[in-house]
């Protein structure tokens, strides 16, 4: 299961926060800031996991990406499969990019719940719902068309 | 009228970097006024501005009614807003919960599919037993909606509702048989994933599913529905010696053909952990296993490591091959997989080989940095202590290696090799002498008396020294010469005085000890260079 997804930015701002396990509010923004300080340390050039207890628990993996600006941050239990979630980040970035054009950090800023709608159509509850790229866009383009939402009915198919 | 859009709070945010808590709370004040509105698109503004301050760290506990309201507003983007709000805030203190069965039941009956998606969701992360309780019939009746989204979301939430009402489980299952023979992809590995799940946690009683499985890994083409099954199957195997014959050829298949780096992975650990009896196979997935230990691609590296540490759990023989490239990993710029290259040498460690093996890392002590420093000495007395000293078999060369690591420069772990030298020196007679002619260096050595800030506490260790010497230090078969030593050490080293306390107590009580066998040697007691009043 996953228990958490983060997208924060170089400086540790919080860009979109999904905790599926729920945590109190101190000990989400606790994660949050532990994890930028674990994961900010790190070079390109490094794995993209990190392995610690300290943040949330035992079994819990910390699987990464840094792009540009923005680290997406996934943080699975034993059940995924750490290669595959790397994909997922892969694929959860693409659909943002599909629906923003050339997704940059401001987009995130401005219409995060959005990137909430998007994420909703990958994850679900902390299960893996989809991982098709064209199926996700394709139901966000139905969704914003119901919505009169701009940016979701844009979604490249 | 003049009501903050959510972009308006953002950009407000922005341009209150010196005193965002004071705006935020005026902006709180403001929703609070909002939130009593009639008015769906000015409620639901409010709420979605909610929602961007919970991700800042704010409390919105307080208006978890009005989230409710605003599920219940008839338009499909204001009731989202209020289901996203729901979403991320509730939890199972949240009473206002109670509230949402009907309304959940509602959607779930709509006859639009993107409602039926929404209540999913929602049920999704925010479900309860009794929430669970009222809704499962309705969303197993979903599992079969004509829409394959709807089908897909609703196998999906069946997962988080037997986890709070295990009760539904048994009439439902069938369902999900169904599901998992779909046509459709997403819906059946929806299906396999809810399986998947559900058999980690009992797995006993998913062996009868096993010719599923066993189809699944022959025919499918579906990668992360491959990937679950595997997984599973490493569980299962270990509990069905049968099962894992059965599935041999399979595997061999996958891993021999599959170009997806995940599902070769997967089915290395798989082996590891449950097929380890199978010769053929085992080989297989240490050929492919190497591979990955050599490849440029620093994910695979990592990934490499944990399979090792894994059949290494079977069989030491078996890592033997990679022990070379396993040691150059402890070298590696990635802590990530440093510590993996860590935990594996530690676990090579026996009886042959635990001088071997401690001096390597010793030598890696000298040459790495500081955090990882503290690490590594803290494994190398574990990994000596393990088991009670059973790979331990010569004392007076783990006193050695006391001694070296006492003096790693920022050393945290000054207690540690403390109650260690303490505890060899009081229970292994035969190396008490070697103990205290160790400790007597140690008094002697200057960095151990300026090795405290808060962290680094090595002059703890110097307690350990003064009580060796004086507890031992003064045996029959011990020189007065070497008494007279320890006691010119405890009782005027410069900087004793800047000792703990309760290291400079041990002190005194070694000077006592020490005086007392001088004493009793008829020779004089008075330390080399006479200074009667350097004692503290």
């Amino acid at each position: 299961m996953i228990k958490g997804v983060l997208v924060f930015n170089n400086t540790g701002k919080p860009r979109l926060t999904a905790f599926y396990e729920h945590l109190p509010i101190a000990e989400q923004q606790r994660v949050i800031r532990e994890t930028f300080s674990v994961v900010s340390k790190r070079p390109n050039s490094l794995c993209n996991f990190v392995e610690d207890p300290s943040i949330w628990g035992d079994d819990c993996k910390i699987i990464y990406r840094h792009y540009a600006t923005l680290y997406f941050v996934v943080f699975a239990d034993d059940s995924e499969s750490e290669l595959a979630v790397l994909d997922l980040i892969q694929v959860f970035v693409e659909s943002l990019d599909r629906c923003f054009e050339n997704v940059c950090e401001l987009d995130l800023i401005f219409h995060y719940e959005k990137a909430m709608y998007v994420l909703d159509e990958i994850i679900m509850g902390g299960m893996v719902l989809e991982t098709n790229q064209q199926k996700i866009a394709q139901s966000l383009q139905a969704q914003g068309k119901i919505d009169g939402d701009r940016i979701l009915s844009r979604a490249r198919v | 009228m003049f009501e903050k859009s959510l972009g308006d709070l953002i950009k407000g945010i922005r341009a209150h970097k010196r005193d965002e808590a004071e705006y935020i709370a005026r902006c709180m004040e403001e929703i609070k006024t909002e939130l009593r509105t009639t008015n769906p698109k000015l409620k639901s503004q409010a709420v979605l501005k909610l929602t961007y301050l919970y991700m800042l760290g704010y409390d919105v506990s307080w208006a978890a009614f009005q989230f409710v309201e605003c599920m219940s507003l008839p338009k499909f983007s204001h009731k989202r807003i209020g289901y996203l709000a729901a979403s991320l805030t509730f939890d199972e203190s949240t009473d206002v919960i109670l509230l949402t069965t009907n309304l959940l039941k509602k959607e779930l009956n709509s006859p639009n599919p993107f409602e039926c998606c929404l209540a999913l969701n929602t049920l999704a992360n925010i479900v309860t037993e009794d929430l669970a309780r009222d809704v499962v019939a309705d969303v197993l009746r979903l599992t079969d909606h004509s829409d394959p989204t709807v089908r897909k979301r609703a196998t999906l939430s069946l997962f988080r509702i037997f986890l709070e009402f295990p009760d539904a489980l048994r009439p439902s299952f069938a369902a999900i048989q169904e599901r998992m023979k779909e046509e459709n992809p997403s819906v059946a590995c929806a299906a396999v994933n809810v399986v998947c799940e559900l058999a980690r946690k009992n797995p006993k009683n998913y062996l009868g599913l096993a010719p599923v499985f066993y189809r699944i890994l022959t025919s499918s083409a579906n990668n992360w529905m491959l990937i679950k099954v595997m997984k599973l199957v490493g569980v299962l195997c270990p509990l069905e010696p049968r099962l894992s014959k059965k599935l041999v050829k399979p595997v061999s298949n996958i891993m021999n053909n599959t170009s997806a780096k995940s599902l070769l992975y997967e089915s290395i650990v798989t082996v590891s952990n449950g097929m380890m009896e199978h010769e053929q196979i085992v080989q297989l997935a240490l050929s492919k296993l190497g591979e990955f230990l050599s490849a440029k691609d620093q994910n695979l590296r990592y990934l490499a490591l944990v399979a090792i540490g894994n059949f290494q759990r079977t069989s030491l023989a078996l890592v033997a091959p990679f022990r070379s490239a396993i040691l150059s990993c402890l070298d590696d710029p990635d802590r990530t997989i440093r510590l993996r290259a860590l935990d594996i040498v530690t676990g090579m460690i026996s009886q042959d080989n635990l001088v071997d093996i401690i001096q390597l890392i010793v030598n890696h002590i000298r040459t790495t940095d500081g955090a990882f420093r503290n690490t590594l000495v803290e494994k190398v007395v574990q990994a000596c202590c393990q088991g009670t000293y059973v790979h331990v078999t010569d004392f007076a060369w783990y006193i050695s290696v006391l001694a070296d690591l006492a003096v790693v420069p920022n050393n945290v772990h000054g207690v540690l090799i403390r109650d260690e030298l303490i505890n060899v020196a009081v229970r292994v007679k035969g190396v008490r002498n070697v103990a205290v002619a160790t400790s007597l260096r140690l008094l002697g050595d200057e960095r151990l008396y300026r090795a405290q800030t808060e962290q680094a506490n090595a002059c703890q260790v110097l307690h350990a020294a003064a009580f060796i010497c004086g507890e031992f230090g003064t045996a029959e078969d011990i020189e007065s010469v070497t008494i007279r030593s320890a006691l010119s050490h405890v009782l005027r080293h410069e900087t004793a005085h800047v000792l703990p306390g309760s290291v400079q107590a041990v002190f005194v009580q070694g000077a006592l000890k020490l005086s007392i066998a001088l004493a009793g040697r008829n020779e004089t007691v008075a330390p080399e260079g006479g200074d009667a009043d350097a004692a503290p």
